[in-house]
C-alpha cells in the first residue's frame, strides 16, 4: 500500500540486535496505522500480566499511512505500551519531525523490547541502525540531550525523541520529548523508554515516499487552506491557540479549580486566559506538515522567570497550572511548563498530583514534617515549581508523588482516595465533568484512564445543543466522537485541525486515496475504529480490568459542584451506570463490558482472542 | 436590566455590562436590542435573523441555547451571554 512501507524496525535492546517485522497490507487495510496498528500489536505481542517496566514490556512508536504526506497535521506518531501508571492499554501521542524522518528512512514504526545493560540511545538512518552508548546523556535533560544528540551525530536536521531525568528514574508519569517543546505527554511512556535505559532515537532519512496521486494531494491540501481562511474557528485558533479553550470551560463551569473543587475561577481570566496568553505571545508556529499555525511562542514578561520562553502554555498546562492550583501568575506557569519539558514530565498528570497533595495540606491528613519541610498551599507557585523538581528526581516526598496520585492516596490513606481525580490510574485532564456527564463517561469508559483525546464532549455539551446534565444520548454522542478520533489517531493526524477548519471523514476519505490509492468510506473508516476499540477493549480485559475499572472519583460521583452553571451537579452512581450499559450496548459488549460473539464476529475479530 | 455580554471569536471582550430597558425579555427580545446596538461586535455571530452563523454558537449563562429554550430562553438580570466560534479540545 502505498503510503507506508510494509515493515517496523524491532529492535532487541538486551542482545543489542535489531531485524525488519514486516506489516502486511491486509492489517494496513484493517488496523490503518497509528492506533490501530498499536492496538493489533499490542495484543499479539505482549504477553498478558507482563510487568510494564520489566524488559518483556515493549515499547511502539507507529506513524500512520497518511505520516509525511502533505496533509495537514500528518507530522504525528504514537507510542503504544502497557502503562506503568495504569498496567493496561496505553497511547500516547506526538508531533515531531522523528515521525517524518522514520517514513523517508523507510519504516513505519519501532518496536522496542528489552533492556541495555548501559545507558544508550537509537540511531537510524540511511547508513543503517546502530544502538549507541549514551552514558555521557544519561542525566541529562531532554532539552540538552536533543542539543548534545543532534551535535554528535552533526545532523541538526534529525528528529530526536528522548526522556529527561523523570524517564530515567521510572516517574510514572514521564514523557517522552521531541523537537523540545512536543511530549507523548500520557500514561508514563518515558518510564518504559527509561526502564530500558533507552536515553533517545535519533533519525534521519532522505528517502521520499512513494505517494499515489501528488497532485491531488496537493488540490486537497489548496482546498483545505481555503477552507482554514474562511473559518473564523480556525482563524481563532491560530491567533489564540488551545489557550481559547480556558474561556468556554470557565463559562460552562467546567474549569478544574482548586483539585476539582469548583468549576470556575474569575481570576484566571485576563491572566492565565486566552487574553492573559495573548499578551506574552512573541510569535506564531505551526507543526512540521501542518499549516495552522495554532502553536504559541510564549515569554514570561514580568518577574523572577521574566524572559523564559516556551512553546505553549497549553490549555492543559494552564487549567492543571492554573485554576486547579490557584495560580494565575502566567510567568510561574510557563516556568512549570518549561520544567516539565525539560525534566520530561506530563504536564497534565503532574499539576493533578500537586493538586491532590495541596488539598491534602488543606485538610490536615499531611504535614511538613512528612514533606521534608516542603509546604504546598494552593496558590503557591514557588512551592509546586519546586514539588515538580522533587517529582522528576524521585527526592523525598517526590518519589511518592512519581507513583501518581492513586498511589499518592493510597500511602496517605484516609479517605484522601476521595479527592485523587484519576481513572485507572490516569490522571484526569483540565475537565470537571460534574458540569457536563458525557465527559464523565468518556473518562470513565477510555481504556487508558481520563482521556481527554479520545473525545472532547464540551463541543457537544457546552458549545453544542446536548444537555450537559443528563444522560440520555451521551453513550451514542462518546462513541461517536471516540470513533471518529479512532479514526484519526490512527490514519495518523492531529485530531485539530478536522475540528476547526473543519475537516471530516469524507475530506479524509479523499486524502487516504490521494497518499495510498485505496479508497476506504466514512462508514468502512467507522466499522475500523468500532474494531480497534473492541480489540483494545479485549487486551484490558486480558489484563485483568473489569466493569467496575470504568468508574469515576469519589468527588465526581457524589459530591455537589459548589458553584458555577452546574452549581449543585454530581453524576451519582445510578447516571453513570446508565451511560456506562447504554456506551457499551452501542459498541456491541455485553453488561460486564464484554465483546459479544456477534460484534467479535462482526469486527472480524476470532473468538479465541478473548481468552488470549 | 443589565446584562453580562462575552465574545469569543478573533477579537475577544470579556464580561461587558449591559443595560437594556426590557422586562422580562426572552433572548430573542434581547438579541434584537443587542443586534442594533453593537452590530459591529455581533454580526460575526448572529445572522440577520437571530440565528447564529455557522461556526458559531450563543450561550446564555454557560449553556448552549439549543440545549435551553433556544430564542424563547427567558434573560434575567444578570445573566450571562457568550457568543463564541466553535473552539474545539485543548
Amino acid at each position: 500500500m502505498k503510503g507506508t512501507h510494509g515493515k517496523l524496525l524491532e529492535v532487541d535492546l538486551t542482545q543489542g540486535k535489531t531485524k525488519d517485522l514486516p506489516i502486511s497490507e491486509q492489517t494496513f487495510r484493517r488496523y490503518l496505522g497509528g492506533r490501530g496498528l498499536g492496538a493489533r500489536l499490542l495484543f499479539d505481542l505482549l504477553p498478558a500480566k507482563t510487568d510494564p517496566l520489566s524488559p518483556e514490556n515493549v515499547l511502539i512508536f507507529l506513524t500512520g499511512p497518511l505520516t509525511g504526506s502533505m496533509v495537514t497535521g500528518s507530522s504525528k506518531f504514537v507510542v503504544v505500551t502497557k502503562s506503568p501508571l495504569t498496567h493496561g492499554w496505553c497511547d500516547s501521542y506526538s508531533s515531531g519531525r522523528i515521525a517524518i524522518e522514520l517514513k523517508k528512512v523507510g519504516y513505519d514504526g519501532i518496536v522496542i523490547w528489552g533492556r541495555s545493560n548501559h545507558p544508550c540511545y537509537l540511531k537510524i538512518d540511511d547508513g543503517g541502525i546502530e544502538i549507541r552508548e549514551a552514558d555521557g546523556i544519561w542525566g541529562k535533560d531532554s532539552f540538552e540531550t536533543e542539543r548534545m544528540i543532534k551535535e554528535i551525530e552533526k545532523n541538526p536536521s534529525a528528529g530526536v525523541s528522548s526522556i529527561g531525568p523523570a524517564g530515567e528514574n521510572l516517574c510514572k508519569f514521564a514523557s517522552i520529548n521531541s523537537d523540545l517543546y512536543r511530549q507523548a505527554g500520557r500514561g508514563g511512556v518515558g518510564a518504559v523508554m527509561g526502564s530500558k535505559r533507552l536515553k533517545a532515537i535519533v533519525v534521519k532519512g532522505t528517502k521520499g515516499m512513494d505517494l499515489h496521486d501528488r497532485k491531488k494531494l496537493t488540490e486537497l491540501n489548496r482546498e483545505s487552506y481555503q477552507r482554514a481562511l474562511k473559518s473564523q474557528v480556525a482563524q481563532a485558533r491560530m491567533k489564540y491557540g488551545t489557550p481559547l479553550t480556558l474561556n468556554i470551560t470557565y463559562t460552562g463551569g467546567i474549569l478544574p479549580t482548586k483539585n476539582f473543587q469548583f468549576g470556575t475561577w474569575e481570576k484566571a481570566l485576563e491572566k492565565i486566559d486566552s487574553v492573559g496568553v495573548y499578551k506574552s505571545v512573541k510569535s506564531h508556529k505551526s507543526c512540521i506538515s501542518c499549516f495552522v499555525h495554532c502553536s504559541l511562542i510564549t515569554e514570561a514578561s514580568e518577574g523572577k522567570y521574566k524572559g523564559i520562553t516556551v512553546e505553549g502554555p497549553e490549555y492543559e498546562t494552564l487549567g492543571m497550572f492554573g485554576s486547579n492550583l490557584l495560580i494565575d501568575s502566567l510567568p510561574t506557569i510557563i516556568q512549570a511548563n518549561v520544567l516539565c519539558d525539560k525534566l520530561g514530565l506530563d504536564t497534565i498528570s503532574t499539576g493533578n498530583v500537586i493538586g491532590f497533595i495541596m488539598e491534602c495540606f488543606e485538610r490536615g491528613l499531611i504535614s511538613a514534617n512528612q514533606t521534608e519541610g516542603l509546604e504546598l498551599c494552593f496558590g503557591d507557585g514557588e512551592a509546586s515549581l519546586t514539588a515538580i523538581e522533587l517529582i522528576a528526581n524521585r527526592k523525598g516526598f517526590g518519589d511518592i508523588l512519581a507513583e501518581g496520585v492513586r498511589a499518592a492516596a493510597d500511602h496517605i490513606g484516609e479517605d484522601s482516595d476521595r479527592f485523587a481525580m484519576h481513572v485507572k490510574g490516569l490522571e484526569f485532564p483540565a475537565y470537571e465533568p460534574r458540569g457536563a456527564f458525557g465527559s464523565g463517561l468518556s473518562f470513565a469508559v477510555s481504556p487508558r484512564g481520563a482521556c481527554h483525546r479520545r473525545a472532547w464532549p464540551p463541543a457537544k455539551e457546552i458549545l453544542g445543543g446536548y444537555p450537559p446534565y443528563t444522560v440520555e444520548g451521551k453513550a451514542e454522542m462518546i462513541k461517536e466522537l471516540y470513533d471518529e478520533n479512532c479514526v484519526l489517531h490512527s490514519l495518523l493526524v492531529c485530531d485539530m485541525p478536522a475540528k476547526f477548519i473543519p475537516l471530516s471523514l469524507d475530506d479524509y476519505s479523499n486524502y487516504f486515496h490521494a497518499v495510498t490509492g485505496e479508497w476506504i468510506s466514512k462508514n468502512d473508516f467507522l466499522a475500523i475504529a468500532g474494531r480497534i476499540e473492541t480489540l483494545i477493549r479485549m487486551f484490558n480485559l486480558r489484563e485483568g480490568f473489569t466493569r467496575k475499572d470504568d468508574t469515576l472519583p469519589y468527588r465526581t460521583l457524589f459530591e455537589p459542584l459548589p458553584d458555577g452553571p452546574a452549581k449543585g451537579q454530581f453524576i451519582g452512581e445510578e447516571n453513570l451506570n446508565r451511560m456506562i450499559d447504554d456506551y457499551y450496548a452501542c459498541r456491541g459488549w455485553d453488561s460486564a463490558g464484554v465483546p459479544t460473539k456477534s460484534t467479535l464476529q462482526k469486527y472480524e475479530l476470532p473468538n479465541e482472542e478473548l481468552n488470549g | 436590566m443589565k446584562i453580562i455580554i462575552n465574545i469569543f471569536g478573533t477579537e475577544i471582550s470579556l464580561k461587558q455590562e449591559i443595560s437594556l430597558e426590557l422586562t422580562s425579555p426572552t433572548l430573542k427580545d434581547v438579541l434584537m436590542a443587542l443586534k442594533n446596538q453593537y452590530k459591529g461586535q455581533l454580526e460575526r455571530f448572529i445572522k440577520d435573523d437571530l440565528s447564529p452563523v455557522e461556526g458559531s454558537v450563543i450561550l446564555v449563562n454557560g449553556r448552549n441555547i439549543w440545549s435551553l429554550d433556544r430564542f424563547e430562553t427567558k434573560i434575567h438580570q444578570g445573566d450571562e451571554l457568550t457568543f463564541t466560534v466553535l473552539v474545539a479540545g485543548g
